[in-house]
């Protein structure tokens, strides 16, 4: 790894070096800062290390964005506040900002220079408008002041993950949050007593789910068994989602125009895939047959609930979450004999695969930080509250002895009678969306019940999907690209949902693709495949 | 002088405006029964949600009769100090920016209304421009910040001080007073102020009524100017609070695989919320009701 040439060098005598073995990055060119930092390091540690606790050398202060969840509301009394100041001796001031306008605010802040140097939540390409401004940091440049961080990369083989989020200069300007391993949550829900009084297995493979849906159907010749939820803004988001990673293509929240054949090394048009056809025929058998509810794909959250408590349905998507918030307490007011759980993601063509990045929302920082005399500690206090062990259970769990303790297992208890993350977010501020996310697998099944941590262990034994690897546009592609992209996006939801309805006839087809042609199809395709072999040739 | 009008179109002629007679206000209360029943029915279902229990709610039990009574959502709702923080907060900003708003466009809506003021075109020029083109947000921002605003409640109570729809339904108002009135009362010895406080208010409670109830309606639903310019949890008004409880909610699973909506705000606390919000509010209108009609009419019919 030789890429000094295209550093900003800014070397002065006596700026250490120190060498970024650490980090195993294919495509980036991450080495240590040539920068002189020696003006930067007001209480920084001068030894700082992978699993040292960070305690800056004079008390600190640093600014940061902070999401305001309505379920647990800033309190600047939270143990969170006192004992991150206790363990790091960094004081956080916040801007607070409600979660539901975040974003809005965040564009406003930085559009107007006043935003605050730490801006976390921020999720996938969500750093783009701001990167070409030179308002936010490559923080890449920095990554020999983040020792946990590093060590985590390599440790978990995050390389190619973090090339996914490189734009056309190499850098990434987001810390994602890290996971060890790929975390999946949404799949299918099914009434699993239904499934029994039938005599059928729980689904494998979306095969098995139009048998055991047709079953139900002739047991129950007036329910429509599948009736989906999450359609809205995206119609069948949610099942699109999981069904299409079967597929080996994508739709629904996962769609993206360009889709990676790592066979040929290039990328197609997602919406004119075979395999996306073969989905939307599948799809289109279980409508035709009564089987799948055609409201499903657009109505409201609270109709397909209502369906479902009222025994008009029997199968629904979900997460972990709304299986315990929202179907159970449902299904109980109505049928209290009801079972529902989720499914493992059932497979499919591809096989019994998974789609998953290790990657999450992340922290970006603004680049005014970087000529602040506190700059390294700032780095180094990131460093140990997002990405050192530690500091993730500190963020997640709170403090020993207080909020939790932990069995010679290994096993975390709460204490003081906390009975669930609720009144730990609350009273106390840990588990803050703002602050804890990632983390290692054990770390993050510990707040899972056992119910979750079965099903987590079924997904596990599914092969992951390749990454798509990166492409990023230069600003001037990236605008003719927006300018194709909505359009193309647009047309094939909306088409997709018609020959899945029946409404449009899979003989169409190819006059399908044709006016996906005129929407320049090919032409965003090849910018796309122009843009991954160049990012190859020059950080390959 | 509205009524006696009326009056006299109600009075039947001939046989075909009888049946007119007769057909028009069963007509009219059938149209307008189902308009109240098209209005009340939505806030009918919140009250009810408000009362009934989660479970009942999800499964779709709940219309207009509360199912599974419980005070309870209510009891831990009205617990949260977050919630009488911010709804302080908007009856402080409500009453400080309507009083702000009320004197800033009394004094310029009655300036306007004098036709013999050089420059008025000019003035109302000005005016009607701020209706048309707005600095954009960002500018404003820069602003009001620099102007060292942020995080007051002037922030909310100036950028917002003139409605020009308002002022203008106050200068006709103005223009539409006898001008004799104000000339006989300088004769007197009266100065402009002192016609304007001894004079032209007191006979102008009508509209200062109607502007009142549009003025603190606007400010105490507006969320917005304190999205914007407050940066504290403390310093948020009760709207923000109710916005990020419900669109917060909502958000949480359009985003798909975001992992901190891990607890989604219950039904029944963000109906609760709703109507603890809008009752104030609400309970407002009887009592300026009698002004708010003669009030909009003579802005409607002089203007």
């Amino acid at each position: 790894m030789l890429p000094m040439t295209r550093r900003r060098v800014l070397l002065t005598a006596g700026a250490a070096t120190a060498a970024l073995a650490a980090a195993g990055c294919d495509g980036g060119d991450d080495s240590a800062t040539t920068e002189d930092l020696s003006g930067n390091r007001t209480g920084a540690m001068p030894d700082f290390k992978a699993g040292t606790q960070f305690t800056a050398t004079t008390p600190l202060t640093f600014s940061i964005l902070y999401s305001n969840h309505a379920d647990y509301p800033l309190n600047k009394d939270w143990l969170f506040w006192k004992e991150l100041t206790k363990r790091t001796n960094v004081t956080l001031t916040t801007v607070a900002v409600p979660r539901s306008d975040y974003e809005q605010k965040r564009s406003l802040l930085i559009g107007a220079g006043d935003a605050p140097t730490i801006i976390p939540k921020t999720y996938r390409d969500q750093e783009i408008p701001f990167v070409s401004s030179g308002a936010i940091l490559a923080v890449s440049d920095y990554l020999d002041l983040m020792p946990n961080f590093t060590t985590k990369i390599a440790k978990w083989n995050l390389g190619a993950d973090l090339d996914t989020i490189r734009r056309t200069d190499g850098k990434f300007y987001v810390l994602p949050g890290v996971h060890e391993e790929v975390w999946t949550d949404y799949s299918v829900a099914m009434r699993t007593d239904v499934l029994d009084k039938l005599r059928e297995p729980v689904p494998r493979t979306w095969d098995d789910v139009h048998d055991a849906l047709a079953a139900m159907k002739s047991a129950y010749p007036a329910t429509i068994p599948f009736s989906d939820r999450f359609g809205i803004p995206t119609p069948g988001g949610c099942l699109l989602s999981v069904i299409s990673a079967a597929y080996n293509t994508a739709a629904g929240w996962d769609y993206q125009n360009a889709y990676w054949r790592p066979a040929q090394k290039k990328f197609v048009f997602t919406g004119a895939m075979d395999e996306y056809r073969n989905m939307l025929q599948f799809l289109n058998t279980l409508v035709r047959a009564g089987l799948m509810d055609r409201e499903g794909f657009t109505q409201e959250d609270d109709a397909a609930i209502q369906k479902l408590a009222t025994e008009k349905s029997f199968a629904i998507c979900a997460n972990a979450q709304s299986i315990v918030n929202d179907y159970r307490p449902a299904l109980a007011k109505t049928h209290p004999e009801a079972k529902v759980a989720k499914i493992p993601q059932p497979a499919g063509p591809a096989g019994n695969v998974r789609r998953g990045g290790r990657l999450e929302n992340g922290v970006m920082i603004s680049s005014k930080a970087r000529q602040s005399k506190d700059f390294v500690a700032m780095m180094q206090f990131i460093d140990w509250l997002w990405y050192s062990d530690e500091g993730e259970e500190f963020a997640r769990w709170g403090v020993p002895g207080v909020t939790y303790t932990k069995t010679p297992a290994g096993e975390y208890r709460y204490l003081n009678g906390l009975d669930g993350t609720l009144p730990l977010q609350q009273k106390y501020g840990f588990f803050n969306g703002v602050f804890a996310y990632g983390g290692s697998t054990q770390l993050l099944e510990s707040m899972f019940s056992e119910e979750e941590k079965e099903f987590q262990k079924a997904v596990n034994a599914k092969t992951t999907l390749p990454l798509a690897p990166p492409h990023p546009l230069t600003d001037e592609e990236q605008e003719r690209a927006t300018l194709w992209e909505t359009p193309l996006k647009d047309f094939v939801a909306a088409a997709s949902l018609q020959f899945i309805l029946g409404q449009r006839d899979f003989a169409q087809w190819d006059a399908y693709l044709q006016e996906l042609e005129t929407k320049n199809m090919s032409a965003y395709i090849d910018l796309i495949n122009e843009a991954y072999q160049r990012y190859a040739k020059d950080h390959g | 002088m509205v009524t006696v009008r009326t009056r006299s179109w109600s009075r039947p002629r001939s046989i075909a405006d009888a049946e007119r007679g007769r057909v028009f206000p069963v007509v009219n209360a059938v149209l307008l029964s189902i308009v109240v029943l098209v209005t009340v029915y939505p806030f009918a279902t919140i009250v009810a949600r408000s009362f009934s229990g989660e479970g009942e709610i999800r499964s779709g039990q709940v219309s207009v009769i509360p199912r599974g009574f419980n005070l309870t959502t209510y009891k831990l709702v009205m617990s949260d100090a977050t919630f009488w923080v911010n709804y302080r907060n908007t009856v402080v900003y409500t009453v400080t920016a309507t009083v702000v708003a009320m004197v800033l466009t009394t004094c310029y809506a009655y300036v306007l209304s004098k036709k013999n003021l050089k420059g008025r075109g000019a003035l109302i020029g000005i005016a009607v421009f701020t209706m048309f083109f707005t600095g954009g947000l960002i500018p404003n921002y820069v602003l009001v910040t620099s102007l060292g605003l942020k995080n007051s409640v002037w922030a909310i109570a100036l950028p917002n001080a003139i409605n020009v729809f308002n002022l203008l339904v106050m200068k006709a108002f103005f223009e539409s007073l006898p001008g004799d009135l104000e000339e006989a009362a300088a004769v007197d010895g009266l100065s402009t102020y002192g016609i304007l406080l001894r004079i032209v208010l007191p006979l102008s409670k009508a509209v200062i009524a109607t502007m009142v109830l549009f003025y603190s309606v606007t400010f105490w639903n507006s969320w917005f100017s304190a999205f914007l310019y407050m940066d504290r949890v403390d310093l948020f008004p009760v709207t923000v609070y109710l916005r990020n409880l419900i669109a917060g909610a909502a958000t949480a699973t359009s985003v798909g695989s975001s992992k901190d909506s891990l607890a989604q705000t219950a039904a029944n606390i963000q109906a609760v919320t709703m109507v603890l919000t809008v009752l104030p509010i609400m309970l407002v209108y009887p009592f300026i009701q009698r002004y708010f009609v003669s009030g909009v009419m003579l802005g409607a019919v002089k203007g």
